[in-house]
């Protein structure tokens, strides 16, 4: 079994092998999938709470991969965002001896999210710093 | 509607890390690689995944032995929570997992499940043994959450 504290250097091996076999756009079309398809909960998260139900999908997942990060809610001004300070997933990859990030790993969040965000009229920024393993993430209703 | 501010403060540290979802973005790569590209290119992925994410297991391996190995998935197993009896049996070292882990949650979280999901396992173990002379077997009853997987050295 791959466990799951294994699972993302398995994850960015399979962005580099993708991109080595079949360029960058196969890349991207299989984030599109997982979007699609793997990303359910969030959906319906969204589709039950609105933009509340972001921060219930990721207070969980967040506290799960053991994340430092600070997230806010503003239902009245229509914000959702997280600053992460330190990326769970790219901070294990940066402190790894032997595997080397892929270069745009931190764009599978972007289209990852961006498709359901967007799906349900929100808008959607992620802004990065991969070397810092730091980001913002904000989702905002349209009047905002 | 209630209009409310939330706020979550997350100190790295202060949690385990443990996000059992990731089993099921695994179970959604291998669907989508043997669907798109073939059971062969999975095959060649996990292979790439056993030769690089494995390489500080393949090294203690050659180092210590199969102690190496059982140290591994004594952690692993104990991490996750999953029902298993690990022992040695004769020069081999023997896996019996009762209840994965990995399938109990996808089955739990109504995830998506296949039986393709423990070609991971058999292509990964096969892959560490030998790279560090040692040779892997697995039997699986697929979709049970049991398998026996079993290790020796190769004389």
């Amino acid at each position: 079994m791959i466990s799951c504290t294994e699972f993302i250097p398995a994850y960015n091996e399979l962005f580099r092998f993708l991109h080595h076999c079949y360029g960058k756009e196969s890349v991207v079309e299989f984030w599109h999938h997982l979007s699609d398809t793997f990303l359910d909960n969030l959906r319906r998260s969204i589709a039950e709470h609105g933009l509340k139900g972001c921060f219930i999908y990721w207070s969980r997942t967040l506290q799960e991969e053991a994340a430092d990060f600070s997230m806010d809610l503003d239902e009245k001004k229509g914000v959702f965002r997280i600053i992460m300070n330190r990326c769970p997933s790219l901070g294990r990859l940066l402190e790894s001896e032997f595997i080397e990030p892929y270069p745009d790993y931190c764009r599978h969040c972007d289209h990852l999210y961006r498709r359901i965000a967007e799906s349900f009229g929100l808008e959607f920024d992620l802004t990065f710093d991969a070397k810092r393993a730091f980001c913002i993430l904000e989702i905002r209703t349209c009047n905002y | 509607m209630k209009e409310v501010t939330q706020h979550l403060d997350g100190k790295g540290g202060e949690h385990l890390y443990l996000h059992k979802d990731f089993h099921g973005a695994l179970c959604y790569a291998i669907k989508y690689l043997d669907e798109t590209y073939g059971y062969e290119i999975t095959h060649a992925y996990l292979r790439h995944v056993g030769e690089t994410v494995y390489k500080p297991l393949i090294f203690e391996i050659k180092r210590r032995g199969l102690k190496a190995l059982e140290d591994h998935l004594r952690r692993v197993f104990t991490l996750e929570g999953g029902e298993f009896e690990l022992y040695w049996k004769e020069d081999h070292l023997q896996l019996e997992v009762k209840r994965c882990p990995a399938i109990e949650h996808l089955k739990r979280n109504n995830l998506y499940y296949t039986d393709r999901f423990c070609t991971s396992t058999i292509v990964v173990n096969e892959t560490i043994c030998r790279q560090s002379g040692c040779q892997a077997h697995c039997d699986v009853v697929p979709g049970s959450g049991r398998c026996v997987q079993t290790f020796r050295r190769m004389t």
